[in-house]
């Protein structure tokens, strides 16, 4: 599941800027990392942060759904046809240092998507515009980036909708591989010329609506934003740049 | 008094077309009246509708040859699938009904004022804490028509309005355009439904292959 989930834990009344950063922390903490236990605290981080907002079980399914084809990539590359010194694991003869190397770069990844899930879960698209309008920010930007946030539940809305229609109109789904994907012609066709022709239609009806006006457009309910918030968000900052202020001593150390 | 549109010798085509959409189009409207714009599918209605509002070939694209003057201070536009106009990014009625006066950065009050005016005319204010994504078809057009009034447009154009409505709500959103054109707005109507539009309309053009063929009354037209 990707995409903005109803809810009303911490993370969905916070700030949107702050579930942001929270994210946005996990993300530049994760490449300031090198151990593979630091990087594990992290996605144990980054869980409890899922779990604050509600949305672990479906954050880790989707996050390990996503990072699996990378785990098996750095499995095959690093611990397969990593350097010696190797370590017996059953049949398999694994290198040593090439497990501690997939372990850092596979837990960086599953940090960061399991972090942005769950940002992507909590945070409202019409929070965050909302908030990004208060701050002034063009409204092209904002709805670049609402936009992005929304494609994929409406673009998953609306091939259901084809899908419904087309099984009605005798599509059949189940069969073979070679079935499968021939069924994908009616359904994706639809679904792209749509969204082209409805984008049309959108860019008109947001211009007479004054999208392109170009003033500084009113927030109509911007979410609000508090000391403690604004505080974390600072310390947040603060906190990554320890990180990597650490990491380049450590380096030269 | 200075007509909301007019448009002289206005020839349209859209890019990669060989043929003119709109072909030697001569019209005027002013201040309150109600034109309907009666075709088959393909006369140039639609077109004629984005051309009088400025937004062919601006935002559409292709070539305008002969003189057009737009005399509104602010256009509307309502098309007939509801669900392409709707901003995605609000979460409540209210929000996507203010979002026009919001993009003009008046002050918030004067916004949400505006907002619950436009929704009182349409009747929706129940549905004001709503989430856009959760009407139907119907109640959605109705927010659209809200979002385009709450802009308080001088020429307003309605591309086949009723289309996602039933009977009774296609009736309400005829009923309402008399009051707008006696407040001062120009509504030009695109629709094959002229029983309703006629009965609401002051004047009444035909478009043939998008020449104007007939321009008068709407009994005229209708016959």
């Amino acid at each position: 599941m990707i995409g903005y989930v109803t809810g009303r834990s911490p993370l969905h009344r916070a700030h949107p800027y702050t579930t942001l950063a929270l994210a946005g922390a996990v993300l530049l903490a994760a490449f300031a990392m090198t151990e593979p236990r630091t990087v594990w605290l992290l996605v144990l981080a980054a869980a409890a942060l899922a779990a604050v907002g509600g949305v672990l079980r479906s954050s880790v399914r989707t996050a390990l759904l996503l990072s699996l084809p990378i785990w098996a990539l750095l499995f095959v590359l690093y611990a397969l046809l990593g350097a010696d010194p190797r370590v017996a694991f059953g049949p398999l003869s694994l290198s040593s240092p090439g497990i501690a190397r997939a372990l850092v770069l596979g837990g960086r990844v599953t940090a960061i998507v399991l972090s942005f899930l769950t940002a992507l879960a909590t945070t409202s698209p019409h929070r965050l515009v909302e908030a990004m309008t208060a701050r002034g920010v063009p409204f092209g930007r904002t709805f670049l980036l609402a936009s992005t946030l929304t494609i994929l539940p409406r673009m998953r809305e609306r091939a259901a909708q084809i899908l419904e229609a087309q099984q009605c109109r005798g599509l059949r789904l189940g069969g073979s591989v070679l079935a499968r994907l021939r069924a994908l012609g009616p359904l994706a066709l639809p679904l792209i010329l749509g969204a082209l022709a409805e984008v049309d239609e959108q860019v008109l009806a947001l211009d007479v609506r004054g999208a392109a006006a170009g003033a500084r457009r009113t927030a109509v309910d911007p979410p609000p934003d508090s000391q403690i918030q604004r505080a974390l968000r600072w310390s947040l900052l603060l906190l990554v740049t320890a990180a990597y202020a650490w990491k380049f001593w450590s380096m030269r150390g | 008094m200075t007509p909301r549109v007019s448009l002289v010798g206005v020839t349209f085509t859209y890019p990669g077309a060989d043929r003119a959409a709109l072909a030697g189009v001569t019209l005027d409207i002013g201040a309150g009246e109600i034109v309907v714009v009666a075709g088959a599918a393909g006369a140039g209605a639609s077109t004629l509708l984005l051309v009088a509002t400025g937004l062919a070939p601006r935002l559409v694209g292709g070539t305008l040859a002969g003189q057009r003057a737009i005399g509104a201070r602010r256009c509307g536009i309502v098309f007939a699938r509801p669900w392409t106009q709707l901003t995605g990014l609000c979460s409540t009625v209210r929000d996507e009904v203010a979002f026009g006066p919001a993009s003009y950065g008046l002050p918030r009050e004067t916004v949400l004022a505006a907002a619950e005016r436009a929704m009182q005319r349409l009747g929706i204010a129940h549905l004001a804490a709503r989430d856009p994504a959760h009407l139907s078809g119907g109640e959605l057009q109705r927010v659209v028509v809200a979002s385009a009034l709450a802009l308080e447009p001088d020429l307003l154009a309605l591309d086949d309005p009723a289309a996602e409505l039933d009977p009774e709500a296609a009736d309400a959103l005829y009923a309402m355009l008399p009051q707008l054109g006696r407040a001062g707005t120009a509504i030009l109507i695109a629709t094959p439904d002229l029983g309703r539009a006629t009965a609401v309309a002051t004047r009444a053009v035909q478009l043939e292959q998008g020449r104007i063929v007939r321009d008068g009354s709407p009994a005229e037209v209708e016959a």
